[in-house]
């Protein structure tokens, strides 16, 4: 049986994905989890996120081969609670009807599109205006196409990170959260397709009743009646 | 590889960029580079509440990379020696971010409420007067919303004081998203001092680093191999340790009367994970997410959140006879909103307690409060006095090194500090390493090995020392940084240079105590009370301290840290360091 178990384990090891060297978050034990083939997104498990900004990082690494904030197409939105707490902000590739930021885009045929062959969304960087015009931003219920004039002035979203046929999405492999999973869609996506001041808003109800400005009721208030 | 510092004087609202490479690399950063900085820029006997003072906020060339710290220097209000603190967060990477890879240097005072905002190269100094006399909390939430109308986006940082700042009380903090706080040395009340209420700052350019693939793979690697420090450290933060502690006598019970109390068996972390964690926070690029804030709606006091760790809580646990979670969790959120340093002004409140439990203190003295052990209303009554300066609470503001003498009646013994930093987490009786440690800080007793070389090294990378085992265990300390600096800035630093930096910023840092006053040999000690007095633990074992075993100790630790048995920083070897200038200083104290 023992066999078995460590047989199974190599096959997985070596038939997943297209025979190549297994994706998944190596060592981390869920290298068995094979990623999804066909149509796929990128959830953020909002409520896992410690605010590290790994992602971050591994965005801009991925695409620019540098370390930096503003050239990633993930980002962390942090706010207080008044406990501090982060929320990540990334393209959940929406479905066809919802896909608000190809609707918006003033160009023809748009810029930013879902392409069906490589089943992700995809931007036209020629031919984008840049941050001058960012219909796309306004439409998007999320503000996820971000730009960063200086270097990549071009709407920024994400792409699964596939290049040559390969998709394998840098920031779900290094989260050391596991808050964001690469996953087929699961619908309806009305808790990823809101903007993070609304997921905000969500984890705010954990710490009711307490207001964005108190911690406590304050000891003047509480120790009144003492005098 | 270059490094810019910002120097904003808040007199003449002057700001200019000041190029400090030479300094780094000599100094490296943080807590070694804001030494050298007060040194050069602090004239000697200053008023570390006047003009003259200046506020180094540090960054170092590590700086966010697994765990980003920022270390705020300045000439202690609190010791009136060196004064440093450092502060986790997301704070020290947006100053990078904003170009400012050397630090922010802030000196002068301004003449009115104003708040410093930092975007890139945009630099204002605001009026603050709608913020002034507001807690942390609600500045820090005002200030957001205005920002973010600003920016229009959410990633603006601040770092602001709260009442207990403005009102120059000597152990104020500076706070940064409402629980990471530069508590130590009254960092706060500097700030206060400039009338300086907040600081925001915004980057959005980007670093160049040398390498970024392979601080890449560095940091990404270091996540996975050092994941069984992060379920460990998750599961409860940096409290966990504290029930251990009280086992092994290491923490104090009562102002340090007793080595075991029942109410000890109250701080169980047990405790705490199973009815208060909230969720998971981190720093930039750590993956340990150790900060584990509580919430609890239905506690006998109301609701109650905030985050506990060994330094804000831990002085509030049987050291004042608090009676568990429950009302400790009430009092902590209230410092950090009011700005004080959970574990100095705690040392203050029991030297009180003890007081009024002696009958030093009456009653009257106290404005009414009936400061009995463990009381919570008492405790925040005299807090809040304490932040505001009002009644008694102007004369405890002055901290442990100014207050016993001036109350005076022989209270001065119960008064457990040592250089005028409150020793109140630590029980050195249960462990001597603790307590020479504490005792040779140069620049207060801070905590355990916070003056130690390494910890010195530590600091002024800016790497968190919380991950200190694992970096040990996943790359060894040397290899780590030089791969690092190579990575980030190119920098290739031989064995014996890293050396000589350590033994620079450590010295550095003892010279200017030194020069302000500091002399190793009388202040390298211990409150009386740990030498003449036996406590038991819980199994009634006793447990004291003798003397000589702890001249012993201290001899063989300067020893271990390069000084001679004077404490001072040998002379030949200074004069190799290049440090030459600190020569006559050192013998005008030898002199003295």
């Amino acid at each position: 049986m023992g066999d078995g178990v460590v047989k199974m384990a190599k096959e997985n090891k070596t038939s997943n994905g297209a025979g190549q060297e297994a994706p998944g978050k190596q060592g981390w034990g869920t290298e068995n989890m094979p990623y999804p083939k066909g149509v796929a997104l990128i959830e953020a498990r909002w409520d896992r996120c410690t605010g590290c900004g790994a992602c971050e990082m591994a965005c801009s690494m991925s695409h620019f081969g540098v370390i930096s904030r503003e050239l990633s197409r993930i980002r962390i939105y942090r706010y207080l609670l008044p406990i501090p707490k982060s929320v990540q902000n990334v393209c959940s590739q929406c479905s066809e009807k919802e896909r608000e930021c190809q609707k918006a885009c003033p160009v023809n045929p748009p810029v930013i599109y879902y392409d069906k062959e490589r089943l992700h969304m995809v931007v036209d960087e020629d031919r984008c205006l840049g941050s001058s015009c960012a219909q796309c931003r306004e439409a998007c219920p999320a503000k996820v196409p971000t730009f960063y004039p200086p270097e990549a002035d071009y709407s920024m979203v994400c792409d699964l990170c596939g290049t040559g046929g390969e998709r394998r999405p840098q920031c779900v492999e290094v989260c050391p959260n596991f808050a964001l999973e690469y996953m087929a869609p699961r619908f309806p996506q009305h808790l990823q397709r809101i903007h993070p001041d609304q997921k905000a808003e969500y984890l705010a109800k954990h710490l009711y009743p307490l207001p964005k400005d108190r911690v406590q009721i304050p000891p003047e208030e509480l120790f009144k009646e003492e005098k | 590889m270059k490094f810019q510092m910002l120097e904003v004087n808040l007199s003449t609202q002057e700001k200019k960029v000041v190029d400090v490479t030479e300094d780094i690399r000599n100094y490296l950063g943080g807590r070694g580079f804001g030494a050298k900085v007060l040194w050069d820029r602090v004239p000697e006997g200053a008023d570390p509440l006047g003009e003259e003072n200046v506020l180094h906020i540090g960054v170092g060339p590590l700086t966010g990379f697994i765990g980003s710290i920022t270390n705020f220097s300045a000439k202690s209000p609190l010791t009136l020696l060196r004064g440093e603190s450092n502060m986790n967060g997301h704070f020290g990477i947006e100053l990078i971010y904003a170009g400012y890879n050397g630090g922010l240097l802030l000196t002068g005072k301004s003449p009115k409420p104003v708040y410093l905002y930092v975007k890139n190269d945009d630099i204002q100094i605001r009026d603050a007067a709608h913020l002034w006399g507001k807690p942390n909390l609600t500045t820090q939430q005002t200030l957001r919303a205005e920002i973010r109308r600003d920016l229009e986006d959410q990633n603006g940082r601040i770092a602001t004081i709260g009442p207990a700042g403005e009102h120059l009380v000597r152990n104020a903090t500076i706070s940064h998203d409402f629980y990471h706080h530069a508590a130590r040395l009254g960092m706060g009340a500097v700030m206060g001092s400039k009338n300086l209420k907040a600081i925001v700052v915004r980057g959005t350019k980007r670093p160049s680093y040398h390498d970024p693939k392979r601080l890449y793979e560095m940091v990404t690697h270091f996540h996975k191999a050092a994941r069984h420090q992060k379920a460990k450290d998750r599961r409860w933060g940096h409290y966990s340790s504290i029930i251990d502690r009280y086992y092994k006598t290491m923490e104090g019970v009562k102002n340090k009367q007793l080595g075991w109390d029942p109410v000890c068996d109250l701080f169980n972390p047990l405790i705490f994970e199973q009815e208060y964690q909230l969720w998971n926070d981190s720093c930039s690029f750590c993956h340990i997410g150790c900060k584990v804030p509580y919430y609890r709606m239905t506690s006998p006091l109301g609701p109650c959140a905030g985050e506990f760790r060994h330094d804000n809580a831990g002085g509030w646990g049987a050291n004042a006879m608090v009676r568990g979670f429950e009302e400790q969790l009430y009092i902590t959120p209230y410092l950090d909103d009011l700005g004080l340093d959970g574990e100095d002004v705690s040392g203050v409140v029991t030297w009180m307690m003890e007081c009024y439990q002696r009958g030093i203190v009456t009653r009257k003295d106290l404005d009414g409060i009936d400061l009995t052990w463990g009381s919570v209303p008492a405790i925040c009554k005299l807090v809040k006095k304490i932040a505001y300066r009002e009644g008694i609470g102007d004369l405890l503001a002055e901290g442990l090194k100014l207050a016993p003498p001036k109350l005076g009646r022989g209270s001065e013994k119960y008064a457990i500090h040592c250089k005028g930093v409150a020793i109140t987490s630590y029980e050195p009786r249960g462990s001597m390493q603790d307590g020479v440690e504490l005792a040779t800080c140069p620049v207060g007793s801070l905590h355990g090995g916070r003056g130690s070389p390494e910890r010195i090294a530590y600091d002024s990378l800016t790497l968190c020392t919380f991950l200190r085992p694992s970096v040990n265990q996943v790359f060894g300390f040397e290899n780590y940084v030089a791969e690092m600096l190579r990575a980030t800035y190119d920098w290739e630093v031989s064995e014996e240079e890293w050396k000589n930096i350590i033994r620079r910023m450590s010295y550095m840092e003892r010279c200017y105590s030194i020069r302000e006053g500091y002399r190793p040999e009388r202040d390298d000690l211990l409150p009386e009370r740990f030498y003449t007095e036996t406590i038991y633990n819980k199994y009634g074992e006793p447990k004291s301290m003798d003397r000589n075993v702890f001249m012993e100790w201290r001899n063989k630790l300067y020893l271990s840290y390069e000084l001679d048995p004077n404490g001072l920083p040998p002379k030949d070897l200074l004069k190799k360091l290049g440090m030459d200038f600190v020569i006559p200083t050192l013998e005008k104290a030898a002199r003295s």
